[in-house]
This record gives C-alpha cells, sequence and structure tokens, in this order.
C-alpha cells in the first residue's frame, strides 16, 4: 500500500553543509551515477540533526534516512560530529523497540572531497534500503494487544511494609532541620489507608503525618523543578535518590539547597496489580501491614496483598535499600548481601521483555494498540522528575511545530518517542510515567531500552548514579570503544 | 407495553446484539490490556466482549471529541488569478449508543448540554452528536472509596440523562425506560416484561445509597468559595501536590474546555484542517496571551479556576454543578489529589474564620 | 449599514450560521502604523454576507490566517465604514506575526461580531473622555469615530492618547485632523521627552490627573494594557469619577468566541460574549482575575 508508485523508494538524507552536501556536490560535478531516491536537507552539521528529525521521517512515510556528516576529527564545528556520533547511534539502537529496522537509519561521515565516496555510500544505502522494499506503515498494521509475561518472581532484597523502621527517629530529625528549611516533602495518608499522597511539611505539626511504607509511591524529586533556588528537604526512596543525583549532575539542584532524608525501603505498591485485587470503585477498610502482606477489607469481603505479587517490579529487582545520596537517614542497608543477585537484577523487566519478544511488525501493532487508547492526559510528562522543561514542551509548542493536536496514535507514539528520547542517558527508571498512566500504557519498556543502550554503549553508565558524573549524551569521546563506524 | 423489561446477565450480549441495528455506532466498556485494568468505551461488533465495569475514560468523546475536524482550508494561488480559498465544514455525527455507562456518566452529558446548547449559540457540532445520541446507563451497586456523585446531588442510582437505565438485580437485569426514545428501543428488543421485578429494582437501588458515607452539605459552596477566592494562601495550600498535569480534566465527564488548531499549510496539495480538541485548563499555556501576559500564571490559580468552575460560578450560571461526582479526577491524579478535600477546606475555612470572609 | 436610532437600545449583532467557520475575506489594504504595528483593512469576499454585515462599536472579529490559526481584535473601523473591516494588529505572537507577513490580496477568515459593544446610548448627553493607551487606541477609535459621527448626541468628547514614544503612535495620518477637530479635545503624550514633541510628556495616569478633567456629567473609556488600565483606573478614581462612569475594554485569549471554550473567563464571565466592555462597577462585582 505505499504511496511511491515508481521505482523510487523515499529517501531522506540530512547532509552538513561543509563535508558531506560538499561531497554530495562533488560527487555531482563529477557527472558520478547516483541513485535519485535520495532527497537531500542540508543542515549546518550533523550535530544539528535531532534524532526526532529522523523518527519523524521515518514516521511520517520515508523508507530510510541517512545522515552524514565530516568525519570525526573534521567538525567544522570541532565537536558536532562526535556528539551526533552518540546521539545517533543510540537512535539507530533504539529504533528496532518501536518496530523500526534499524537498517532504515544509517549515518556516515563523508568529507567535501570524497565525491566518490559520497558515491559509493549513497548507492550502499539506497541498495541496503531497496532490499528492504518499501517501510511498512503504521497505519497499515493492524492493533494487536499482548499480554506482559511473568515477572521476576523472588526479591533480591526481602520486601515488607517497612513498618519497624524508624520512622520516630527520623520525625525528630526533620523536625529539627526543619526551621532552616522552606519545606520538606514526604508522604502522609491520601483518602484511604491503601493510598499515600505527598506531604508538604512546613511546620512541626505536619511533620507528625508523615508516613513510611510500600503506600509512597509517588518520586517527590519531582517537585524540586518547582523548588529550584529553594532550601528544601526530600525524603527519598533509594529510587528517587537517582533522580536528585541526576538533576545534581545536570546543575538543576544545587546540593547545598537540598537537605536529604531517608528510611531503608522496603517496596512500594504497583498499584496496577493492587487495582486488580482490589478494584478501582470499592470500598475499603481494615487495612492490616504485616511484613509478608496487607490485608484490606474490600467491599467486606477481607483480601490479601502479599509483597512479593502486588509490589511493583523495580522493587523486585531493586539492590540497594538506602540511596547513595542522603544527609540524614536511619536504620541499615543490606545490600551487600546482596552482590550475588546481580544477575537477577539484570534481568530484562517485564514491560520491556514483553516488547523484545515480539517480532518488528507485531511490536507496531504492539505500539498502535497501545496508543490508541492514550488520551493524552500529560500525566506521564508532567510526574517525570527529568521532565524539566516544564510549560516550554516542545510537544506543546507551535513554533517550532513538532506535534499537531491531531488524535491519531502514530502523534501519540510520537510524543512517547520525544519524552524517551528527551531522557536518554538521563532517566533514572523510576517509573513514575507509567506508574501516572491512567490507562495502564507499559511506555517505561521505551526508557528501559534506551537505558540499556546507554549502559551497553558507555561502560555500563547509570543516570544518578554519581553527582560528578557528565550524563553521556551531553558530552563525547574522540574514540568511541563501543561505536562502530560504518565501513562503506 | 411497560416501562421495564427483564433480562438475565447472560443475556446482556443479547440485549447489545438487539439495540445495536438501530445505530451507526454501539460504544461499550471494553476491557483494555496494560500494565494495569482500564476499561474504555470502544466501538462494539458482534462477538466483541463487554466489560459492566464503570468505564476508566468517560464517554464525553461520543459528543465531544477529543479532537475532531470544524472544516478544511485550502488556498489555491496562481500567479496571473486571485487566490481561491475553499473552506469546506464537516460535521460528523454518526447515529450513536453508549450502552453502560454509569449514572455519573449519563449526569456528565446533561452538564456538557448547557453551555454547548444553551449558551449564546448552539455549537453545530456538538447539536449534531447529541442529538443522534442514546443512552444506556447501568447504576452502581455500591459507592466506592473515590467517588462522591451523592455530594453534587445524584447518586448511584441515578436516572438524569439516560434513556435506558440497567439496574442489577440477584436474577439478573431489569432495564428500564426513561424517554420516549428509550421506551421504542426496548420493545423492539422484545424481552420480557419486567414490572414484576420493580420491587427487586428499588431495593437494589436502595441498598447502593445505604453502602454511601454522609455526604456534607454543598447547598452554599458556592458562596464558601466566593468567600475563599482571594485567599490565594488558601489555594497554594491546597494545591501543592498538582503537577499541573491535567489528567483530571481529561478524564472528567463534565470537563469541556478545547482548542482550536490549524493543522496543515493552507497553501499545500492537500490544504489542512482546523481541528477542535479538548484541552487542559491546568496547563500553564491555556490562558498566555501572546503579549505574554497571563492571566493564571500559577497552579494554584488554575486549579481555583477548575474548582470555582464547577462549584461556583457554572453554578451561578445554570444553576447546578459542573461535576458529576464520578472521582475520576482523584482515583487518576498521579499525586492523588482530592477535589473533594479542597471542598472540605473551603468549608472549614469559612467556617472556622468568620470575620476572613471576602479573603484577605 | 444601519446606524442604530439614538433612543433605542441596539440589540448586539451576532454571528450567523455555523460560528466556527470564518467568512472569507481579502486583505484590501495594508497600513504599517508603527515598526510593530499593522492595520489590515479587509473586505468580505461573500456579497451577501457583506450586506448582512452588522455591527457595534466594541465588538470583536476572529481573524483566521489559514495554516497558523486565529486570534482576537476589536473591529477598529466605525460602523458606519461600509466598504472595509479594520484590524489593528500588534505583532507579539503566532497568528499576529503571520498577520504581519499578509499583502494586499490575500485570504483570510473573519468571524464577527463577536461581543458586547460600548453601551454609548447611555452616554448621550454626557461628556466622554477616552484614554487609549498603545495598541489600545484601535477600540477606541472605533467608538470615537461613531460618537464623532453622532456629534449632536453627546456632551464635550475629549481623547487621550498615550504611547511609549512618537514612533509608536498608529493613526498618525488621522491625528492631524483629530488636533485641528473643533469637536475633540485631542490630547497626545508619550512617555519620555523626544526632540520636536509638540505635545504632553509622561505616562498616561499622570498625564490624566495634569488635564484633570471633571468627573460631573462624564464617562470615561479606556483601553491599554494591563498595567496602563490598573493605573489609569486609579488615577479615574482619584479624579472623582464613580465605578460606572468608568468602561473599558479587556483582552484576554480566545480561541472559541462563544462562550464555550472556558480560556478567556473571569470567574464566571466570558469575555468573549458577556464582554470585552466592561464597566469597572461590572469588574468590581467579578473575581479578581485579571
Amino acid at each position: 500500500m505505499s504511496d511511491v508508485t515508481t521505482k523510487e523508494l523515499r529517501i531522506v538524507g540530512f547532509l552538513c553543509n561543509w563535508c558531506s552536501y560538499g561531497g554530495a556536490d562533488t560527487a555531482g560535478v563529477a557527472r558520478a551515477k547516483q541513485p535519485t531516491d535520495l532527497r537531500i536537507i542540508r543542515v549546518p552539521c550533523s550535530g544539528r540533526v535531532d534524532p526526532l528529525f529522523i523518527v519523524r521521517a521515518l514516521f511520517l512515510g520515508a523508507d530510510g534516512v541517512l545522515v552524514s556528516g565530516c568525519h570525526p576529527r573534521d567538525c567544522h564545528y570541532s565537536t558536532g560530529n562526535f556528539y551526533a556520533r552518540r546521539r545517533l547511534e543510540v537512535l539507530k539502537q533504539f529504533l528496532p523497540i518501536l518496530g523500526i529496522d534499524s537498517r532504515r537509519f544509517e549515518y556516515t561521515w563523508v568529507s567535501a572531497s570524497e565525491g566518490q565516496r559520497w558515491q559509493h555510500v549513497v548507492t550502499t544505502f539506497t541498495e541496503q534500503i531497496h532490499s528492504l522494499g518499501a517501510a511498512p506503515k503504521f497505519m497499515d498494521v493492524e492493533p494487536k494487544e499482548f499480554k506482559l509475561g511473568a515477572r521476576v518472581s523472588t526479591p533480591i532484597l526481602p520486601l515488607g511494609a517497612g513498618q519497624d523502621q524508624p520512622l520516630k527517629e527520623l520525625k525528630t530529625a526533620i523536625k529539627e532541620a526543619l526551621p532552616k528549611l522552606e519545606v520538606v516533602i514526604g508522604w502522609q495518608q491520601g483518602r484511604d489507608p491503601l493510598h499515600a499522597v505527598p506531604l508538604f511539611m512546613r511546620k512541626a505539626e505536619d511533620v507528625d503525618k508523615l508516613i513510611w511504607g510500600p503506600c509512597n509511591v509517588h518520586n517527590v524529586a519531582t517537585y524540586l523543578r518547582e523548588y529550584q533556588g529553594h532550601k528544601v528537604g526530600l525524603v527519598l526512596k533509594a529510587c528517587d535518590a537517582r533522580s536528585v543525583i541526576e538533576l545534581l549532575q545536570e546543575n538543576l539542584a544545587s546540593r547545598e539547597d537540598l537537605t536529604l532524608f531517608s528510611l531503608p525501603c522496603q517496596g512500594t505498591f504497583d498499584y496496577g496489580r493492587v487495582e486488580q485485587c482490589i478494584g478501582r470503585y470499592t470500598q475499603l477498610s481494615d487495612v492490616q501491614f504485616t511484613q509478608s502482606a496487607a490485608t484490606v477489607m474490600v467491599d467486606g469481603t477481607s483480601k490479601t496483598l502479599p509483597y512479593a505479587e502486588y509490589m511493583q517490579s523495580k522493587c523486585l529487582r531493586c539492590t540497594s535499600r538506602l540511596p547513595k545520596l542522603v544527609d540524614i537517614s536511619f536504620g541499615t542497608d543490606p545490600t551487600e548481601d546482596a552482590k550475588d543477585a546481580r544477575e537477577s537484577a539484570e534481568s530484562l523487566p517485564p514491560e520491556l521483555a514483553l516488547v523484545e519478544s515480539l517480532s518488528l511488525e507485531e511490536r507496531m501493532a504492539f505500539w498502535r494498540a497501545s496508543m490508541e487508547r492514550c488520551i493524552r492526559c500529560g500525566a506521564c510528562r508532567n510526574s517525570c522528575p527529568m521532565c524539566i522543561c516544564r510549560d516550554h514542551c516542545i510537544s506543546d509548542t507551535r513554533d517550532p511545530h513538532f506535534m499537531t493536536q491531531a488524535d491519531t496514535f502514530l502523534e501519540k507514539l510520537f510524543f512517547q518517542v520525544i519524552h524517551a528520547l528527551h531522557l536518554a542517558g538521563r532517566c533514572t527508571e523510576c517509573g513514575e510515567c507509567q506508574r501516572s498512566c491512567p490507562l495502564g500504557i507499559p511506555i517505561l519498556a521505551l526508557r528501559q531500552k534506551l537505558n540499556r543502550i546507554i549502559s551497553e554503549l558507555f561502560a555500563g553508565y547509570q543516570a544518578g548514579s554519581d553527582p560528578s558524573q557528565v550524563p553521556p549524551l551531553l558530552c563525547y569521546a574522540v574514540e568511541e570503544p563501543k561505536i562502530k563506524e560504518r565501513e562503506w | 407495553m411497560s416501562a421495564y423489561s427483564y433480562l438475565t446477565a447472560q443475556e446482556i450480549p443479547t440485549l447489545v446484539e438487539r439495540l445495536a441495528p438501530h445505530f451507526e455506532q454501539v460504544l461499550v466498556p471494553t476491557e483494555q490490556k496494560g500494565v494495569k485494568e482500564s476499561v474504555i468505551f470502544a466501538p462494539w461488533t458482534k462477538g466483541s466482549p463487554i466489560s459492566l465495569a464503570k468505564a476508566t475514560v468517560p464517554p464525553k468523546a461520543a459528543v465531544f471529541p477529543k479532537c475532531e475536524t470544524l472544516f478544511s482550508y485550502k488556498i489555491e494561488k496562481d500567479t496571473q488569478d486571485a487566490p481561491k480559498l475553499t473552506l469546506n465544514p464537516e460535521i460528523y455525527a454518526p447515529k450513536t449508543l453508549i450502552f453502560a455507562a454509569r449514572p455519573c456518566d449519563a449526569l456528565g452529558l446533561n452538564i456538557l448540554d448547557r453551555p454547548f446548547l444553551q449558551s449564546h449559540y448552539v455549537d453545530p457540532y456538538y447539536a449534531a452528536k447529541r442529538d443522534k445520541l442514546c443512552v444506556v446507563t447501568l447504576t452502581c451497586p455500591s459507592g466506592c472509596e473515590n467517588c462522591f456523585c451523592h455530594w453534587v446531588g445524584i447518586g448511584p442510582a441515578a436516572t438524569q440523562g439516560a434513556d435506558i437505565v440497567l439496574t442489577a438485580i440477584k436474577s439478573g437485569y431489569v432495564a428500564q425506560a426513561m424517554t420516549q426514545k428509550g421506551q421504542e428501543l426496548l420493545e423492539k428488543c422484545a424481552f420480557k416484561d419486567g414490572t414484576d421485578k420493580v420491587p427487586e429494582v428499588n431495593q437494589a437501588r436502595k441498598a447502593a445509597w445505604e453502602s454511601l458515607k454522609p455526604a456534607p452539605d454543598l447547598s452554599q459552596i458556592h458562596s464558601t468559595l466566593a468567600q475563599s477566592f482571594a485567599d490565594l494562601d488558601f489555594w497554594t495550600q491546597e494545591t501543592q501536590a498538582c503537577l499541573s498535569c491535567g489528567a483530571c480534566t481529561y478524564f472528567c465527564p463534565t470537563c469541556y474546555c478545547f482548542t482550536i488548531t490549524d493543522e496543515g499549510d493552507a497553501q499545500s496539495p492537500q490544504g489542512g484542517q482546523r481541528l477542535r480538541s479538548q484541552d487542559n485548563c491546568m496547563a500553564q499555556l491555556y490562558t498566555r496571551e501572546a503579549s505574554g501576559h497571563n492571566p493564571r500564571p500559577n497552579k494554584a490559580l488554575r486549579m481555583r479556576n477548575r474548582v470555582t468552575h464547577k462549584y461556583m460560578t457554572y453554578k451561578e450560571t445554570w444553576g447546578a454543578f459542573a461535576c458529576s461526582g464520578c472521582g475520576r479526577c482523584i482515583q487518576h491524579c498521579p499525586v492523588g489529589l482530592d477535589i473533594r478535600a479542597i471542598l472540605l477546606a473551603a468549608i472549614a475555612r469559612t467556617t472556622n474564620t468568620p470575620d476572613m470572609q471576602g479573603g484577605k | 449599514m444601519v446606524t442604530p436610532a439614538p433612543t433605542t437600545n441596539p440589540s448586539r449583532p451576532k454571528m450567523q450560521g455555523n460560528p466556527y467557520v470564518p467568512m472569507p475575506a481579502t486583505v484590501k489594504e495594508v497600513i504599517q502604523e508603527t515598526p510593530v504595528i499593522k492595520t489590515i483593512r479587509v473586505v468580505l469576499d461573500d456579497e451577501n454576507a457583506r450586506t448582512n454585515f452588522h455591527f457595534e462599536p466594541g465588538q470583536v472579529g476572529q481573524v483566521s490566517v489559514f495554516g497558523v490559526g486565529e486570534a482576537t481584535f476589536v473591529i477598529a473601523s466605525p460602523p458606519t465604514e461600509t466598504n472595509y473591516l479594520q484590524f489593528s494588529v500588534m505583532r507579539a505572537g503566532e497568528v499576529t506575526s503571520a498577520i504581519h507577513k499578509l499583502n494586499v490580496g490575500d485570504k483570510v477568515g473573519v468571524r464577527a461580531p463577536l461581543g458586547n459593544f460600548f453601551p454609548y446610548t447611555s452616554w448621550q448627553g454626557k461628556n466622554v473622555f477616552f484614554i487609549g493607551g498603545g495598541i489600545g487606541m484601535a477600540p477606541i477609535r472605533t467608538i470615537l469615530l461613531h460618537l464623532l459621527a453622532h456629534k449632536q448626541d453627546y456632551g464635550t468628547i475629549s481623547l487621550l492618547y498615550g504611547t511609549r514614544t512618537p514612533n509608536d503612535m498608529s493613526y498618525k495620518y488621522e491625528l492631524e485632523d483629530w488636533l485641528n477637530r473643533e469637536d475633540l479635545n485631542c490630547n497626545l503624550c508619550i512617555d519620555t521627552a523626544a526632540p520636536n514633541w509638540p505635545h504632553r510628556v509622561g505616562l498616561i495616569p499622570n498625564v490624566l490627573k495634569e488635564l484633570a478633567p471633571s468627573p460631573k456629567n462624564t464617562v470615561a473609556v479606556l483601553c491599554g494594557p494591563p498595567i496602563m488600565i490598573r493605573f489609569t483606573i486609579q488615577a479615574l478614581q482619584e479624579l472623582g469619577f464613580a465605578p460606572e462612569a468608568i468602561v473599558t475594554t479587556l483582552e484576554r485569549r480566545m480561541k472559541c468566541g462563544l462562550g464555550i471554550c472556558g480560556r478567556c473567563n473571569i470567574g464566571g464571565s466570558y469575555v468573549c460574549v458577556d464582554g470585552p466592555v466592561y464597566t469597572l462597577k461590572q469588574l468590581q462585582s467579578l473575581p479578581n482575575e485579571l
């Protein structure tokens, strides 16, 4: 059902002004024979090519996209292509998760004098695209739902209700620190004892409302962007602290403004699973937490929620109970005992495992089915601690006009791609985006995939581990040991 | 024929099958796979499964779609002649049945009717769809933690806005025709007469009412909110946790804010469309003017607008709340912000500090 | 075009037909008023629409540049002008930038008339003092010209028009005439002194206090940026103007213009249908949300 009726396919080329565009010109002047499928867009530098341009082109029906810039070390702006190389390699490895064959996108280096090389590159790439044929279109794929598989069943660290943790000591410490702080953010009980909501402690009596336990799902680091430049305290779970560290890495928060509190976290609920047990619109009473399960009366019937079954999958794979960065904490971290369990921690999370188990075409069907029910509420974006553009999100701007208001799954999937790519190398996998999605769309899979690509490419890099580290897409290396340059 | 029909639980799909031929589109609650259970109103085809659970997303899109084309435009420019402008309005209004909505969903449609149909202008896009809409509701068997329909004047067994009301009884369901349209449809479906089941229906509805926790008196809430309006500290305090995402508005059966945008170059061969899309008053961009001036620049003011619209200004204009108490804003808020808590805090604020009336 | 009989309160003209679909129109004239303000004069394409089009001074229109979007502007020509509709547009956002790029002969869309209008019949027999600041002169122009056309029904008509610099003055081609008119007391001012400026210097509220118009039997009508409105209203109140004798016209971000979409509301009052013209007294009864 291709729109292209001739033999030609649609290939978009982003060529840097200084080298590859010159190279193409040289090839043209030399009257080198070239395929005619390529449509060239001249850009100042390969570093100017936002990976989103490439995804947009592929979503809108391009059969292939080629980016070509100056050879590394030869960039007109000295480092543009070093950055580009990292971004483009990450994108190339990311495309398959969306259901797009990674061979439909290539990036190469061609200098202005290399007319022959340009001829070779464009011929090889065009042949590659022709051998793949016209790109399958999302519009032509029937939506299909797939069910998540089983997840790791034994947690690495024992889960619990955290009820025996030294909360009293923590409260005292917060009260002591409060006079020097504008606010300390933690959790309090929400509409019922099985739900918590963020708590903003400004006065000593507010601190008494603080709770600790499996209902504290929210990542309160999300509020940091609102309190930039203010003296604030945060009560953190170990995983939340990674977001704080990442913000420090990016100079989006300053260490001296922050006072970080913590207790050992023994896991938090996956409310998607909890709701399957207790229903979405029910009356609850008599909530009890024991060390192995929570019990609750639901519309008069007793229900049990064993933690191993009802906590978030990230908690099952968690290897540290206390944050890597903390000012005031109580209790101990049994991380040392868990060293052997690393392998289990590295196993694929269920969302990603599901998508990876599918063929490319099934992935397109999967994303189509998933995104069709998205109603673009924006909860995923606004609950993300790393989404720091806030009111200036490029998905909202009209100039540049990245996204339309049209209610199509492709636009909505494109929004997820924007979010995921803007988090590449920055996402701490707290899972707030997916937790916040009222429709349970497994959008975390995209972030999980990117994190694994980044970790593989950049020496096991994990966002939010060390405040002094530079996020990998904000820097470059002259030689990239893990990035294989195109040989053609 | 009586207004009541009786059918067994197994006959629910039969009911849909018999109703379907009278419509171009039948929207039924349909369960979705994913990382949490969600139910949306999806087009029904013979054999597709029907969930009777309360839907995650209200059915308002049937009359007020997520996004719809107002008209398409195209400008053809010839160097010689004057440019030619073509505008093609498109009003898409299939005959639609919403099946197994809840009373709060049906009331939501009534709430939307007023601004779209009874204001200064009749909205032709809404009117066309509304005119061809038929609603079958299912009364709720009990109350729950996050819905509060009885606070706003309806309840789990309310019938407003419905053409046919289904109520579960022990041995199945009773369908009650509420309108002429509903009566005619039910007659065509030819189920057994359910008049003898009416006592059971009433008992089920009474049981639903009895399961509710007591509701506060909201009869004066509009003046309570008016008194709290200028108290910015109050609104700042109540909205601290808000992330400004807007899930509360998109999942609300009564929110009707929208935006209008042009998508597509007028002079391109295919032209473009002017779209109307549901929008979100929680967003900073929503009210920002081109000059940069923003009358509602922070989340406290935006939430104030949302809350006062629902319980104060809409009530002053139309004599009813713009809230059907469905609780989805509470259920789906990523941080569990509870609109009920804001109302209760406003009431507490005015009762505790009578000398502060009129704000500060 | 119908000129309303002076003694009866005219009913409000409204949009006809599908209120979301603009009337096609063609740009007839483009006037560069200041570096950032352009005036466009447009003519409705459809002859029927042209003859049936009526509006009252103060009503607004939504101007569409197809492919970019719509924005709301006051119809700055007087109702007596039947040859064209005039909009004065300051370049600020996406749509206004697109309007600034329009040439004569280009196609636009107009949804009008929207909103209420100046309650000029209630001003009959009174003096009217107009105050326009910057682009806020546009709505003042329509009602000023309307009143001058019906001069006999009103007392003294005065105008104070202020901008930042002489360069920011719109309608320069008319100002000379206004200054010389017998039936108009025209005052111009700029914020800070500039060479060869023969008129007043100072911020509008201060110049207003210098002019000190008597509140007796006088209505003050003002429009301008929010900050100017705020301080000018204060100055008027200091001069003794009662809240019901102060009339302003507001600007808000609008989309539908029909009182539905929920952008322009101040509490329960929708500026697009209940406004844009309000007396201070009306504004005081609304929640403070400017």
